[in-house]
């Protein structure tokens, strides 16, 4: 506001109406929660009063929720994945590789996490980088890994013609 | 002595001084407090809502960057927790005859007309639609210019300056009356 906009026997009148102040008992309560939260420094966090009781029996009830969430979410993790390989598959894979695994045993060996994300980097693939990433195995030797991309390959490309040369290159032999 | 600014002690607090608050705390209590209790008229829900600013003000320091003057901000917070108020509906006017009314002369009859007096401002300052009194209360208690004003209550200025030219114009004419 313009100070030729003041009105100097309005502040007064207003003035008159009286000086009230905030109760003793107040102060003190806003002032302890001050230097309380001081000490905490550089916390942000200071007692709840009032309306705001409630932020932490909720933030404690959130964070049992999440718990329980989290730990839900991590077994049901562990479990074998239905999609990749059956826990007897894999079982047959350990016996019958040795601890210095040949190259054939160890798609089995690979954690579930990694085998899953290689299926699903395979599904957003061309069908052309696809069959290159199955000659690859074949060539290492990862002949079960080779095959079982290879049969989902055909399932979701039924139209898809291979060229004879890619054949030789993607069939057990 | 020159006195340390506002926005330098709250930065002081933010920093661990608890003393820096305390200062800081003296100096707007009964302003901030006057404020909250005329605006909404109810001593309970005024002393309520004015723990909560400070408390506000408190949970805050960590976040706080004088980026306006700190009685702007003040007042920021004090705006927002009345517009909730007013939107519970909690408002209520406290009547006429509760208004403390002061009077230093001895004389009962002038006693009286002042008390007259004060009556017809307070109803007049009771009669000002929440935003003029609103913007009234803010330039007279917390020393708020219009460009303030606006950014406490998330008005335009144009908007600001209009409510407080009417609220004033009125509030003159009560005074004139009187």
């Amino acid at each position: 506001m313009a100070e030729s906009e003041r009105d100097p026997n309005v502040s007064r009148r207003y003035r008159e109406l009286g000086a009230e102040e905030p109760p003793r008992a107040l102060d003190e309560a806003v002032l302890a929660a001050s230097r309380r939260a001081a000490e905490l420094h550089p916390a942000p966090l200071v007692p709840p009063t009032g309306r705001r009781r409630w932020y932490f029996p909720l933030a404690a009830a959130a964070v049992i929720v999440l718990s329980v969430a989290l730990t839900w979410h991590m077994q049901h993790e562990e479990r074998p994945d239905p999609d990749g390989v059956s826990l007897s598959e894999a079982t047959q894979d350990r016996q019958a590789a040795p601890a210095a695994a040949a190259p054939a045993a160890k798609p089995a060996a690979e954690p579930r996490t990694m085998q899953r994300a290689m299926r699903e980097e395979a599904r957003t693939e061309t069908p052309e980088k696809q069959l290159e990433r199955i000659a690859e195995l074949r060539q290492a030797g990862r002949h079960e890994e080779a095959d079982r991309l290879l049969a989902e390959f055909r399932k979701r490309n039924p139209d898809y013609r291979i060229s004879e040369e890619m054949l030789g290159k993607i069939e057990r032999k | 002595m020159e006195e340390v600014p506002d926005e330098q002690l709250m930065l002081a607090y933010r920093d661990g001084d608890a003393g820096a608050f305390e200062t800081l705390y003296v100096r707007h209590r009964a302003r901030l407090f006057r404020f909250l209790l005329r605006s909404i008229r109810q001593r309970a829900a005024a002393e309520e809502l004015y723990q909560e600013v400070w408390m506000r003000v408190i949970e805050a320091r960590g976040r706080y960057a004088p980026q306006a003057r700190f009685t702007t901000w003040l007042y920021t917070i004090a705006h927002r927790l009345l517009v909730d108020q007013w939107r519970r509906g909690a408002l209520s006017v406290v009547p006429l005859d509760l208004v403390e009314v002061e009077g230093s002369s001895p004389d009962p009859a002038r006693h009286a007309e002042a008390r007259q007096t004060l009556h017809k401002f307070a109803l007049a300052l009771e009669a000002l639609p929440q935003a003029q009194c609103e913007a009234f209360l803010l330039h007279e208690e917390a020393g708020l210019t219009a460009v303030e004003i606006a950014a406490a209550t998330g008005c335009g200025e144009e908007a600001a300056k209009s409510r407080l030219r009417y609220a004033m114009a009125k509030l003159k004419a009560a005074v004139d009356d009187g």
